[in-house]
């Protein structure tokens, strides 16, 4: 077979084409189907339903009181620490690119807890907001201040949650931050000590305009992951209190296998989906642009 | 008399062992059995396996531990593609679910009787947690229970004599036992609700809080459905169940506000609550806990009868492909038989386990343990189960109760709120369930 061969590209595509098509196009249509019909493995038969389980999103129905009040809670636990995973992460970036003292052993300090699983982490972090007994509730006691029921509380309970997740992710932010400064070249700062440049603006007019295609994949990932919240409320706050913490996925989550209602499990994940794309688009549009990068 | 019982114990656990290893007779079969005993009781699962193969030399069970949340994500497609499991553990929870839509099969009285296994032997409510609509779908393993911890030297610092039997010597108690920084009670003027250095019991929430409400309005009466297998906790048993709970915190004053499941364990732990609800796996930890001098009794009779919250593990068969083999169907049968029988059940209580029937609750090993004070207590503990959305109706309870018990709303409009929003959730779960 000659390179001619008009078939060669796409045999070369071939292997790629398969997975793409039993693991992303089938799944996808296949839910597709679910969603418009009365599914479950079990039933004898799956009628054909339409539009239902989408429009029960915005009927007198639970899933609209439960689906839009889970999104706010994502949309808001993402407005919150998508900014504090990534100014703390280029802060900590800029402070470990220099030559400070121990400087190895910060950066796996801050890496190292990552690697735990999500469960412990979780654990770790319940123990000390815990309502009576945790660590943070003796300090206050300690301090003569009256405790927190960090736990049961409205708002209060994101604490655990955003900051959990800050110590728990940043060292992967900060690494890609990092490894962007290692490329960008020592000479534009020296020219910059040149003009009487001082560190501030060293960063401003150097750092960060060169860190832009970073900051934009930083900011698309930490948002993606953001929104995708699920261990960190299952395990600390179990979604409460009242759903207050409760995330969108962990709602379909409990909607499929605890409801065993998969099809509109299936329409409200379609819904949140279409949501998180028009995010990231939004994000691409606004971004990209500033990075001077192809659209 | 106990010598007789315990004469009738050895002679029962005998015959249950021979008449089952003589019930399945057909060619050897091999039986692959799921469960999920994953944790320190999964040893002594496949002890009992092992024994079971050992003596039943034309049956081979071949098991497989996994997580109960996988088994549930599992098993509905594992059946529809005719791939179940021959035999299946499954929780007191789910079993109605799985029996409504069709993914287990009955075991009806004549093959229940060819494999020797009697419910009428188990305690009731426990054999009727694995019934939907008068067919029986599975034989009991496993059983727990919500069960009152006590500290005696607490109780008896606090000049309570004996343990509390129903509800006005618990609230004796429990406000005797609880004393702010002034060292004053909640009886006392003055008394610093807000400053707790010991109490009576924390009332807390989601799940545990739900558990014990449940437990509470059974002993008012009430359940969570009705005969209609609707909502049914908007009643006037609930109201008052509920409300007797809500006033430990407010009225009483002798539980902390926004108690945790995890907060409560940590005070009972640390010598700080005279009392404390919990299940009776909780039993090792505080066995292991230096200095903590403790008892474990059932709940009080707070409402007009007994009875407390249940778990427990059933033994099941699912549904089949249609050419399945008859002979690993009766081998099947024989299997969960003989792992019911009371002498795998004694084996099984190691686990931390309680009885499944009455011979075994009565069995000598148990004279000296902690545990056998619960015993008495057995035939009352009722298990959310019975109506396919169990999931949709605790959901909702424990929301109420959690509102409730947080006040922010009162008992009558959390109650109100939860049934109307269960019963929605039940009328969209009827369109595929039947």
């Amino acid at each position: 077979m000659s390179d001619q061969n008009p078939l060669v590209p796409y045999l070369y595509l071939l292997p790629h084409a398969i997975f793409f098509l039993v693991f992303t196009v089938y799944p996808i249509a296949l839910g597709v189907w679910i969603s418009v019909h009365r599914w479950d493995p079990l039933a004898d038969t799956q009628p054909y339903v339409g539009s239902e389980f989408y429009r029960n999103l915005f009927l007198d129905t639970p899933q609209r009181d439960f689906f839009w009040r889970t999104l706010v809670n994502t949309l808001l636990f993402t407005v919150i620490s998508v900014p504090l995973l990534v100014i703390t992460a280029l802060s900590l970036a800029q402070l470990l690119y220099r030559p400070v003292l121990f400087r190895a052993m910060f950066r796996s300090i801050f890496f190292m807890p990552g690697i735990l699983s999500v469960s412990v982490m979780g654990i770790l972090w319940k123990w000390l907001f815990d309502n009576q007994s945790g660590l943070v509730n003796v300090i206050l006691q300690m301090m003569g201040r009256p405790t927190i029921p960090f736990l049961t509380t409205d708002g209060w309970a994101w604490v655990p949650v955003t900051l959990g997740t800050v110590w728990w992710t940043i060292g992967f932010n900060m690494t890609l931050y990092l490894a962007a400064m290692g490329n960008i070249p020592a000479s534009l700062y020296e020219a910059a000590e040149l003009d009487g440049a001082g560190g501030w603006h060293k960063f401003r007019y150097i750092t960060l305009p060169l860190l832009q295609s970073t900051t934009l994949f930083v900011v698309v990932t930490t948002v993606l992951a953001s929104l995708q919240l699920f261990g960190q409320t299952q395990v600390i706050t179990g979604g409460g209190p009242a759903r207050a913490t409760q995330s969108v996925i962990q709602y379909i989550t409990e909607e499929a296998f605890g409801n065993n209602q998969f099809s509109s499990a299936t329409a409200m994940s379609f819904v949140f989906g279409a949501i998180m794309l028009i995010f990231t688009a939004i994000q691409f549009r606004t971004m990209a642009r500033d990075a001077g990068g192809p659209r | 008399m106990k010598n007789i019982s315990k004469h009738a114990l050895t002679l029962t656990l005998a015959l249950g062992t021979t008449l089952a290893g003589a019930a399945y007779t057909g060619p050897k079969v091999q039986l692959n059995y799921l469960h999920g005993f994953t944790g320190p009781d999964r040893p002594v699962m496949e002890k009992l396996i092992s024994q079971f193969n050992a003596t039943h030399p034309n049956i081979e069970v071949k098991a497989q531990a996994q997580p109960w949340g996988t088994t549930w994500q599992q098993l509905g497609p594992l059946v529809a593609s005719g791939r179940a499991p021959d035999v299946v553990a499954i929780n007191e929870d789910q079993i109605t679910g799985f029996a409504a839509r069709g993914a287990l099969t009955p075991l009806t009285a004549a093959e229940l009787k060819s494999a020797n296994a009697n419910t009428a032997n188990f305690f009731k409510p426990l054999a009727q947690t694995s019934m939907y609509k008068n067919v029986t779908y599975g034989l009991p393993l496993q059983s727990s229970a919500l069960a009152m911890y006590y500290n005696k030297d607490l109780l008896k610092k606090a000049g309570v004599s004996g343990v509390p039997k129903n509800q006005a010597d618990f609230i004796k108690a429990a406000q005797a036992c609880t004393t702010d920084k002034a060292g004053k009670h909640p009886t006392e003027a003055g008394f610093d609700a807000k400053n707790l250095v010991t109490w009576g019991a924390g009332m807390p929430t989601p799940w545990m809080g739900g558990s014990l409400a449940y437990s509470v309005l059974r002993q008012y009466g009430g359940d969570l459905v009705d005969k209609q297998q609707n909502a049914d906790f908007n009643s006037a048993a609930a109201n008052q169940a509920l409300q007797f709970l809500v006033d430990w915190i407010g009225k009483y004053q002798f539980s902390p506000a926004n108690a945790t499941e995890a907060s409560e364990i940590t005070a009972f732990r640390q010598g700080k609550t005279c009392f404390n609800f919990n299940g009776v796996w909780m039993l090792d930890q505080y066995n292991g806990q230096e200095g903590l001098n403790f008892g474990i009794a059932p709940l009080p009779k707070f409402g007009s009868q007994d009875a407390a919250w249940g778990g427990s593990s059933h033994l099941t068969l699912p549904k089949q492909r249609a050419n399945y083999d008859k002979n690993k169907r009766a081998a099947a049968l024989e299997f969960i038989s003989w792992m019911t029988q009371p002498a795998q059940n004694l084996t099984w209580t190691s686990t931390g386990s309680l009885p499944t029937s009455q011979a075994i609750a009565k069995d000598k090993s148990f004279d000296n343990s902690k545990i056998s004070d619960l015993f008495d207590a057995l035939p009352t503990v009722y298990a959310t189960s019975g109506y396919p959305w169990v999931a949709q109706v605790r959901g909702a309870w424990d929301a109420a109760v959690e509102a409730a018990i947080l006040g922010k709303k009162t008992v009558k409009q959390a109650l109100a709120d939860g049934q109307t929003e269960a019963n929605k959730q039940i009328a969209q779960a009827r369109q595929s369930i039947r």
